[in-house]
């Protein structure tokens, strides 16, 4: 769920990389890590299996900058795609405000992307939610396999809800951007949508009882598939359903955000080869360099200030510490006399 | 009744007076016990207030894993036929972290070295876990004026998002 924060002046959404395993989730993720502006992204971090096999989740920040006043970022999360590992994928799940599912364009992998789709509103279901109402996005991704499937099937068979959808080579940087692109435009307008259907002003923590960014503008069946949006030339996806209207890449015309990098990551090219990097670990290992000066930059001064405790609280803990060196004491004496007596 | 709840499991609003009092909870926490550093996050993985020494890792990292562990002890617990772990500790060779279930969404993760000792942090944990549970309720039955985002927010928002992209 969207945290909005008007102390730290912060909004946080949870968006999800969802799919068949082998899919390309994590690719999409280590794709959007290598490329993002240091300013803007947080470690990379994988709970992965040695066989490489994405165990629990892949997890990154991508902060949005200043966005009205309020720190605006996203909290990234891929989950693992085998199908014996849905007790964690559900975990991951939890508090979503967005899905971008990526598909296997393999013909092979038909009814393993069917299985996942299912599994994936079988696991929202169970936190109330249902992908006919929450953003998502679709990526048909491996489009260079020679067994791809044609891109209107792969509609016909995963789009029922008429989500944008996006053609991807995750391995070389195309349509990553792209889908994470549309999915972010979906999940922050639907924010607003929710603060402006919430209740009286009255309620303790305004909320929308449904969310109403997809549910209010369906997408007309068989929806334009949106270009495959090539890195290198930095080509424009165009919203494929009204409802999302997924962000036409046009050029900035307002001074560059602080900390961007010059150009936006849609026209960087070429794109580099992506390596998985083997031992990754909490810590952020096999992160490529320069992270740490990002995250040097990062880093907030302390402010442990040491507000006066409660007058209860300060009475406990001297009658602690004198509790404490009584007994101390006593043992102590005990000791002694015992060490008398043996001499 | 049933609307309510719904409001507060289905949306995460703080407002600065809110994590000014739960500030004041930690920061009291932490002179107490002499723990380094102490985080409040929310169980879908946001950090919501972090007081004491900076974490040299990114700190919503360490709340997305912290929140990734207690989901996957909440399900080991239910498999077990309890409700929940509620508490979780790590023992390292230099830093330690406990970890515990504040109120129905939040954790508290403290950090903390030679500098105190288990029994003390747990001592005190427990205390302040109390009344922050106290807090976040009447946190959630306050009857307030809703801030809003401001207006310009989306059009903001795709702006930022044209040129990070």
């Amino acid at each position: 769920m969207v945290q909005i924060n008007f102390a730290q002046k912060q909004v946080k959404a949870k968006v999800v990389y969802y799919g068949p395993g082998m899919s390309g989730k994590t690719t999409n993720l280590e794709v959007v890590h290598q490329r993002a502006p240091d300013t803007n992204r947080g470690d990379l971090t994988s709970i992965s299996t040695d066989g490489d096999r994405t165990l629990f989740f892949d997890y990154m920040p991508l902060d949005l900058g200043t966005v009205a006043g309020m720190k605006t970022s996203f909290q990234i999360y891929t989950v693992p795609g085998q199908v014996y590992y849905n007790s964690t994928r559900k975990l991951v799940l939890q508090g979503v405000d967005g899905v971008v599912f990526v598909a296997d364009s393999s013909a092979s992998m038909v009814e393993e992307n069917l299985e996942s789709l299912r599994n994936l509103e079988e696991n929202l279901q169970e936190y109330g939610k249902s992908l006919a109402t929450l953003p998502h996005v679709i990526q048909f991704n491996k489009r260079d396999l020679p067994d791809a499937l044609p891109v209107e099937e792969m509609e016909r068979m995963l789009n029922k809800h008429g989500a944008p959808t996006y053609e991807g080579i995750a391995n070389t940087g195309q349509g990553v951007f792209p889908t994470l692109k549309a999915l972010a435009s979906c999940v922050l307008k639907n924010i607003m949508q929710e603060r402006s259907t919430t209740g009286a002003p009255t309620a303790p923590a305004p909320a929308a009882a449904a969310p109403a960014g997809m549910a209010g503008a369906p997408a007309p069946a068989g929806a334009p598939m949106a270009p495959a949006p090539a890195a290198p030339t930095g080509g424009a996806p165009a919203p494929a359903a009204p409802g999302y209207q997924a962000a036409a890449a046009t050029a900035p015309q307002a001074a560059p955000q602080a900390g961007a990098q010059p150009g936006n990551l849609m026209q960087q090219a070429p794109p580099q080869p992506v390596q998985r990097p083997r031992a990754r670990a909490a810590s952020g290992a096999g992160r490529p360099q320069g992270q740490a000066q990002a995250q040097a930059n990062k880093k907030k001064q302390a402010t442990r200030t040491a507000t006066p405790a409660a007058p209860q609280r300060s009475k406990m803990s001297v009658a602690f510490t004198v509790g404490f060196v009584v007994v101390a004491m006593a043992v102590g004496a005990l000791l002694a006399g015992v060490v008398m007596k043996a001499l | 009744m049933i609307k309510d709840e719904k409001l507060r499991s289905d949306r995460l609003v703080f407002y600065e007076n809110d994590v000014e009092r739960l500030d004041a909870e930690l920061d009291s926490f932490l002179e107490l016990a002499r723990a380094r550093t102490a985080l409040l996050i929310d169980c879908d993985g946001h950090l919501v207030t972090r007081r004491g020494e900076p974490i040299e890792t990114a700190e919503e990292s360490i709340a997305a894993l912290v929140a990734g562990s207690f989901a996957a002890t909440k399900e080991m617990a239910r498999l077990l036929g309890e409700d929940n772990f509620n508490v979780m500790f790590h023992q390292g060779s230099r830093d330690s972290i406990q970890m515990q279930l504040v109120h129905h969404r939040t954790l508290m993760a403290i950090i903390f070295d030679q500098r105190t000792n288990l029994g003390l942090v747990r001592f005190y944990a427990q205390e302040t876990t109390k009344r922050i549970e106290q807090l976040l309720d009447s946190i959630e039955s306050e009857v307030r004026e809703e801030v809003q985002l401001s207006d310009d927010f989306t059009d903001s928002a795709q702006e930022a998002l044209d040129k990070l992209f």
